[in-house]
């Protein structure tokens, strides 16, 4: 492949990269200001690049590289992505000095962006991009000279990693957050996404796209400690309001001037660039006299002013989207539905005995809700592993609480409280399940044995966790021994979902048996009678 | 040795402190009363509405009444009398989260000098918890910094759990605080709130009245050693059937605490937290 093909493909792939994590890029960013946009000033600045690039009829090294080193200049957007221009310009200086790209060639880059990088910054801030590039060079220029390219890519990814990992002990910002610097994660996932370019150029493979597994190994399982849910609040927004960021071209500009001038106006000052072209970036209360000063010593282009307090309130917003937690269950019956949904639920599907929802139809009920982690109780045992399944299948973090019945999944959604995390429902909620046990009154389907007993079709047969406990013609009495029978296992409080249609039986009935049957063995049973409406069950309860 | 004593020392309170009757009759005491509106009707807290006249009527009523905060004139008539006769005034008033009655007293107190206002950070018998610790405090004379200590303590270090059985009057009233994600009235819940830096907190849902009353006997437990001094004051609204069950529920878990009081909920916060409520409030001395 021609230099500019490989080229291509290392932007590609850092685009690439940078496009799936962007969003949680974003979501990381608190420092030097939270306004959520670093992810997005990284990808727009490579996709400046990229379109530079395709544009110029360059083909050779130097060449190519001199095209990058401007695109990235022109297009940087942010702190971040003006921080990123001179890590770019540093290591395309490089690799066109040396005329080639190899390991050594690498080693060096790596060390010439990290000193561009330390050169832009007036006063350099550790746990930032800055001590990752660092970090990466550091440990490219610690391998044995005789080291092969893919080797030493892996040595400075990982200690790329290691790196972003630190910036959380290093900047307290960062630390009260919780989080690791964005910028620094921003550059490892672009470096990782190049050089996963980069081996596809060399190799015409797709497997070297195993770097990048990072990002889905997130939105999966969350491994590392940043990976945790980030706190929207507790940040303090910027002292200054505007991040303004533009070019200005012309030849009799006094850079030291601008430079004062500009850091004068506010704070996260950069001006980088040359040769008739520099990029200005400052956080201030008054773009409009930078702009001015600005445009009174050459022309000024791609001028960017950007409100970071509306970034910092849209950012808080998303965030605390993305931590409420929000529940789905499967029942059947209307008045279990609605006690479902008067419990704080906030998609209920349709289903249970003998109608299980599809996976797609429990999908689409947890990607409706605005909600970032969602709770899913099935109910029903039949339903667990459509809901397990459908977990993996969500574009957000889903937890099933296996529930198994209706009663029990009742207990669940008690315990369920909109204002814990995720984690914290869904331990108290299948602590409560645990703690209920579940019994149904039916009507027998065939002649058969349950359990060692004969029972005929149409004989009422009550059943506790499963087990026939009961059975008879009359639905009062084998209520009144399935009440019994709760009671003598240190039933508490005794919940009665009712669907009596049809039984010539009323809850009055059942409180009255109920009431009888614990009348001297376990007095102190409370009984809640709830109509519930499932359809199969005239009888469902739990017992706590 | 010059001290405190009940004879040189006033204490004021707002009628969010919920007291027995008469509490506040006596010498070197004084309530100074919030007001509840039924429509155009103006009724002093206590004064004009007894509880239960208070509950029969909102019973009654086809709307929410509403409350206003005693005025700062109202508060000065009172700090000019007992500035006179006593050399110490104290006042009490409910969190400033849920009203604005402290505000308005510490202005009444500012020109008389020497009179303390004090926002307790909690509300209803509560107060009158910490009223009652002081006053059998000043019975045996105490020093100005002992004082200051003990309220100290007890701000720290009290604590008050409720039952209500809707959180309809809460919400309606705009008092229901950090409680507001809470679900109650539906399934046999019984919502348990807390009162935390000033405002009113989830503490549990519970179904079922034994497991209710063994969850606010547990939060006794949790709170306390079992030698330990354990004063309590037990109230409700309208509901005092329920404090027997509630005070043997303490007991079981504590035998050696105390219950010094027992409150009744005025028309003010039985505004905001409705009929049926019932509470307790403890302090380890």
């Amino acid at each position: 492949m021609s230099a500019r093909g490989h080229v291509l493909e290392v932007l590609a792939g850092a685009s690439a990269a940078l496009g799936l994590e962007r969003d949680y890029i974003n979501d990381l960013n608190v420092y030097p200001v939270p306004d959520g946009d670093t992810g997005t000033n990284l990808f727009l600045t490579v996709q400046a690049i990229i379109d530079e690039t395709e544009a110029a009829p360059v083909d050779d090294l130097p060449g190519l590289m001199a095209v990058v080193t401007r695109g990235s200049l022109m297009g940087a957007r942010g702190n971040s992505g003006v921080i990123l221009s001179q890590i770019v310009r540093g290591t395309c200086e490089s690799i066109a000095a040396a005329q080639a790209f190899d390991a050594g060639a690498v080693t060096d880059a790596l060390r010439a962006a990290a000193d561009a990088a330390y050169r832009a910054v007036r006063q350099p801030v550790e746990g930032t991009m800055l001590s990752v590039i660092r970090a990466m060079a550091e440990a490219a220029a610690d391998t044995p000279g005789t080291i092969s390219l893919p080797a030493l890519l892996t040595t400075v990814s990982t200690a790329g990693a290691e790196a972003v990992e630190h910036t959380i002990d290093q900047l307290e910002a960062l630390r009260r957050a919780g989080v690791v610097d964005a910028g620094g994660y921003g550059l490892l996932v672009l470096l990782r996404g190049a050089v996963a370019g980069f081996l596809r150029a060399e190799t015409g493979s797709v497997a070297a796209a195993a770097v990048t597994a990072d990002g889905s190994d997130r939105r999966r399982g969350r491994a590392s400690r940043h990976i945790a849910g980030i706190p929207p609040d507790a940040l303090e927004d910027s002292k200054f309001r505007y991040c303004t960021s533009f070019l200005l071209l012309g030849d009799d500009v006094d850079r030291d001037d601008l430079e004062q001038f500009v850091n004068g106006q506010g704070d996260c000052a950069l001006v980088v660039g040359g040769e008739g072209m520099l990029k200005v970036h400052v956080h201030t209360d008054h773009p409009g006299a930078v702009l001015s000063y600005a445009s009174a010593h050459g022309t000024i282009d791609d001028i960017e002013v950007a409100d970071m307090r509306e970034q910092t309130r849209a950012r808080r917003e998303r965030l605390r989207l993305d931590q409420r937690v929000a529940c789905v269950a499967v029942a059947a019956g209307e008045g279990n539905k609605t006690l479902f949904r008067e419990l704080g639920c906030e998609a209920v599907i349709d289903g249970g005995q003998s109608m299980n929802p599809s996976t797609a139809e429990l999908v689409a009920a947890v990607e409706s809700l605005d909600a970032g982690e969602v709770v899913v109780l099935p109910n029903n045992g039949n339903v667990v592993l459509t809901a397990e399944q459908a977990a993996t299948m969500c574009d957000r973090r889903v937890a099933v609480v296996a529930s198994t019945s209706l009663p029990a999944g009742l207990a669940a959604m008690v315990a369920f409280d909109a204002a814990a995390d995720a984690a914290a429902n869904t331990a108290a909620m299948a602590e409560a399940m645990l703690r209920v046990r579940s019994a149904e009154i039916t009507h027998a389907v065939r002649d058969s044995e349950i359990d060692g007993v004969a029972v005929r079709q149409g004989e009422v047969i009550g059943l506790v966790d499963g087990r026939l406990a009961a059975s008879g013609d009359d639905l009062r009495l084998v209520f009144g021994d399935v009440v019994r029978a709760l009671g003598a296992q240190g039933a508490e409080l005794i919940t009665i979902l009712t669907a009596l249609n049809g039984c010539g039986v009323t809850v009055a009935d059942l409180q009255r048996t109920a009431a009888e049957a614990c009348a001297t063995a376990c007095p102190t049973v409370e009984f809640l009678f709830q109509e519930g409406g499932q359809p199969l069950y005239p009888i469902l309860m739990g017992a706590e | 040795m010059s001290g405190l004593t009940l004879d040189n020392t006033a204490i004021v309170v707002d009628s969010t402190c919920d007291p027995p009757p008469g509490y506040f009759d006596g010498p070197g005491l004084a309530m100074v009363p919030l007001k509840v509106h039924f429509g155009d009707e103006t009724y002093r807290d206590g004064i004009d509405l007894s509880p239960p006249e208070f509950f029969a009527k909102l019973a009654a009523s086809p709307m929410l009444p509403t409350t206003s905060q005693p005025t700062v004139g109202e508060f000065t008539a009172v700090y000019a009398r007992l500035s006179r006769e006593y050399e110490h005034v104290f006042a009490f008033h409910l969190s400033h989260r849920m009203s604005g009655t402290y505000q308005a007293s510490v202005t009444a107190a500012q020109p008389y000098g020497g009179i303390e206002v004090c926002d307790t950070g909690t509300v209803s018998g509560t107060i009158t918890l910490l009223v009652d610790r002081l006053r059998s405090r000043l019975a045996a004379g105490i020093s100005l910094d002992d004082l200051h200590t003990y309220v100290e303590h007890f701000m720290a270090e009290n604590h008050m759990l409720f039952q209500v059985p809707t959180l309809e009057y809460l919400r309606r009233g705009g008092r229901i605080g950090r409680a507001q994600s809470m679900v109650g009235d539906v399934f046999g819940i019984r919502p348990i709130i807390t009162v935390d830096d000033g405002e009113l907190v989830a503490y549990a849902k519970v179904r079922g009245e034994r497991r209710a009353l063994e969850t606010m006997a547990a939060f006794l437990s949790e709170h306390t050693a079992p030698d330990d001094a354990v004063k309590l004051v037990t109230w409700s609204s309208d509901a005092d059937d329920k404090l027997p069950a509630l005070e043997a529920a303490l007991l079981a878990a504590r035998p050696k605490a105390e219950v010094v009081l027992h409150g009744r909920v005025g028309a003010v916060v039985g505004t905001h937290g409705g009929p049926g409520m019932f509470a307790f409030a403890m302090i380890v001395e």
